[in-house]
């Protein structure tokens, strides 16, 4: 992945990628931003610092005043990197379509994951290249949507990045290229960890419809974020996955809402503990916790029959080892992997990859909220949706709280 | 025989702290030198003042060439140790306030926002500097505490901050024997910061001016500026006239745009310590 730019520029002299007539060689990358807040913002400012010759051209965001909020941001930015104009901003729930129909040859995806499939679906079937953050989907319904979209990907030739910027970060490479190479033998357990306070919550005023109030606030409501185990923890999840090499066979957890209860936080929970069995009884136990004024832990380690790391520039045990140096700067970094892979005709497709990590993390929220023991296929075939059945401004209860024992599994 | 034990016991105490192996906290403020200890109202949680003479100071010239700038410094109260999370939490977490408070969004302008992740990076809690803290952060959590207390809490100037650090000694810089006993850097830290207070004070009872964390203060031209070197330097960054601007790499991974203003996602050797004016 690293050595995607000394692919490209062999890629060129091939004279390969004949495929991507509007991204092929050095061309000029026009990227649209479907989720102007302040990640996808900051997704932007990502692509057109990796590399060369990529335009933000087009902006869409479901609400008027973030599309505002966006557009004003890179106003003094570089025409050369920014060059949006009215005619390319679109606002509404139609927006991603619009922005997919004016002219861009990638879009980045930002808005509440509960959109992240469709989007992934729409920008695949009408030949875009994708970034895509995290997670993909919210529950089993989208899962399979972002896998099929992936599937059609590679099909037609299109990228897709996912926001799971470890991945391409050079501390977590190397280690876990040494462990893939036996560095600690052979795996037998993992812990995996995004413990942390509270985030940011939108306060509900009186105009604000139910639905225009859960969007805004959307980190709160299972439909929308996934609960944060999905939202957040993904990212560890994510690395358990790629060290051991394949999504675990069954998901045993527990979890609840004990202390962000009030309103303003929707219905989801501030804790779960997932175990996790992987393939060879491999056993990964997953805390996740938002809760302030709790000791904090992020990250992942894994044990083997000769040693141990932390997955990310630590070994010990049989072949300790430490990496040198500061690393690279991740967030930038999968931009510049995936528009060297566009531009090499070798396009990345991280859609299976992001979609089992999203699904690990479903089925172990599906198990806590439920109380049983939930294996990969059900997770995988669940008739589980929780996408309201109209998109629009107007009522839409908050869900109740999950009650273990109680929430049947579907 | 309680006597005699006791006074084993103390003979005991005196020699750990010879040898340097008592908490560093018990060391005695020099003579002369005024302490006191605020409670920061409505919490379980305080912090210790050094109350530290007036005199002046001789500061590198504000252009290349120049004149060197000789200031004048009051007496103040300047914090004992590095401003640590127990006290940062209540202000940054709103821990002073009510549901209803929070709900009403007092202070929401003032209060940090909610760190994404954590901002202790997992190095240690209590007893810790407060790190990753932005010099907004650090600014109005001074304004807060004058708020709570009514006394006029504040960010040390660049030459107040050099001044209380030499404690009334020469512009030197400690080679790597002597800045081991007083200050965490790069040889020692093993590549995290320590507890507040854990290796000696200087001359005036101040911990930790050198090293682990580095502090934020007002520099001459009314920037903020992070001052004395931090557990990530080497020995010769690490000294009172160390004194480095804000820098885009302590947000290096932040992925929002716009980048907090609250907070360094790659900040875990910027922190600061307060001072009271009165």
């Amino acid at each position: 992945m690293i050595k995607s730019a000394a692919v490209a520029s062999a890629a060129l002299m091939a004279n390969l990628g004949s495929n991507f007539a509007h991204a092929a060689g050095s061309d000029l990358i026009r990227v649209g931003l479907i989720g102007c807040g302040g990640r996808g913002s900051g997704a932007a400012v990502d692509a057109t610092s990796a590399a060369e010759n990529v335009r933000v051209v087009a902006l869409g965001d479901l609400f008027p005043n973030r599309l505002a909020e966006a557009r004003k941001r890179f106003a003094d930015r570089p025409k050369e990197r920014f060059d949006i104009t009215d005619d390319r901003c679109f606002s509404g729930w139609d927006a991603y379509k619009q922005v997919l129909e004016c002219g861009v040859d990638m879009v980045i995806l930002a808005t509440p994951p509960a959109f992240r499939p469709m989007h992934i679906k729409a920008a695949v079937e009408a030949g875009k290249h994708i970034f895509a953050e995290k997670p993909c989907a919210v529950d089993p319904a989208g899962v399979r949507m972002v896998m099929e979209a992936s599937d059609l990907a590679k099909q037609k030739g299109l990228a897709i990045v996912a926001g799971t910027q470890r991945r391409h970060q050079s501390t977590y490479l190397e280690t876990i290229r040494r462990i893939k190479d036996g560095a600690i033998g052979e795996l037998v357990a993992g812990q995996c960890y995004w413990n942390q306070g509270g985030l940011w919550s939108v306060r509900r005023t009186p105009e604000m419809s139910d639905m225009e109030w859960q969007v805004r606030n959307w980190l709160y409501f299972t439909w929308l974020s996934g609960d944060h185990i999905v939202e957040q923890h993904v990212h560890n999840i994510d690395v358990m996955n790629w060290v051991i090499g394949a999504h675990p066979v069954s998901a045993y957890g527990m979890g609840g809402r004990q202390v962000r209860t009030g309103e303003q936080f929707g219905h989801i929970y501030d804790h779960f503990t997932i175990e996790y069995v992987y393939p060879n009884d491999v056993r990964v136990m997953s805390m996740c916790r938002q809760i302030d004024n709790n000791d904090n832990r992020i990250g992942e380690y894994i044990m083997g029959t000769q040693g141990r790391s932390n997955c990310s520039g630590q070994i010990t045990g049989a072949n300790a080892w430490r990496f040198q140096g500061r690393g690279n700067n991740p967030t930038v970094q999968e931009h510049t992997d995936l528009i060297a892979s566009i531009r090499a005709g070798t396009p990345l497709n991280e859609g299976r990859q992001i979609a089992e990590s999203t699904l690990t993390a479903i089925m172990g929220r599906m198990s806590a909220y439920t109380g049983k023991t939930v294996r990969w296929e059900q997770a995988l075939n669940s008739t589980l949706n929780l996408m309201p059945e109209k998109l629009e401004f107007g009522p839409l209860p908050t869900p109740e709280v999950a009650m273990p024992g109680r929430t049947p599994l579907v | 025989m309680i006597r005699t034990l006791s006074a084993l016991m103390m003979m005991c105490l005196l020699a750990f702290a010879l040898a340097g192996l008592l908490p560093a906290q018990e060391a005695k403020v020099p003579a002369g030198i005024e302490t006191n200890t605020v409670k920061i109202p409505g919490t379980t949680v305080s912090f210790e003042m050094v109350r530290i003479p007036g005199g002046k100071i001789e500061m590198p010239p504000k252009e290349p060439g120049g004149e060197p700038v000789v200031v004048e410094i009051k007496p103040i109260w300047v914090g004992r140790t590095e401003l640590t999370f127990e006290a940062y939490d209540i202000f940054y977490m709103q821990l002073d306030l009510t549901e209803d408070q929070k709900a009403a969004g007092v202070d929401a302008e003032s209060r940090p926002s909610k760190p994404y992740g954590a901002p202790d990076r997992g190095f240690g809690h209590d007893g810790y500097a407060a790190i990753s803290v932005h010099s907004r952060g650090a600014i109005e959590f001074c304004n807060w505490l004058s708020k709570k207390t009514g006394k006029k809490y504040r960010l040390l100037t660049a030459a107040e901050w050099a001044y209380a650090c030499r404690a009334g000694g020469p512009p030197v810089k400690l080679d790597r024997e002597a800045l081991s006993e007083v200050a965490w850097f790069a040889d020692n830290s093993d590549e995290q910061p320590h507890p507040v207070a854990s290796k000696k004070p200087n001359a005036w009872g101040l911990y930790d001016m050198l090293g682990n964390v580095g502090e934020w203060v007002i520099g001459m031209d009314g920037k903020p500026m992070l001052a004395g070197g931090s557990w990530r330097d080497r020995a010769a960054q690490v000294h009172c006239g160390a004194l480095v601007p804000y820098s885009i790499e302590w947000q290096f991974t932040d992925p929002q745009e716009p980048k907090s203003t609250w907070w360094l996602s790659d900040g875990p050797h910027v922190g600061f310590r307060i001072a009271r004016e009165d």
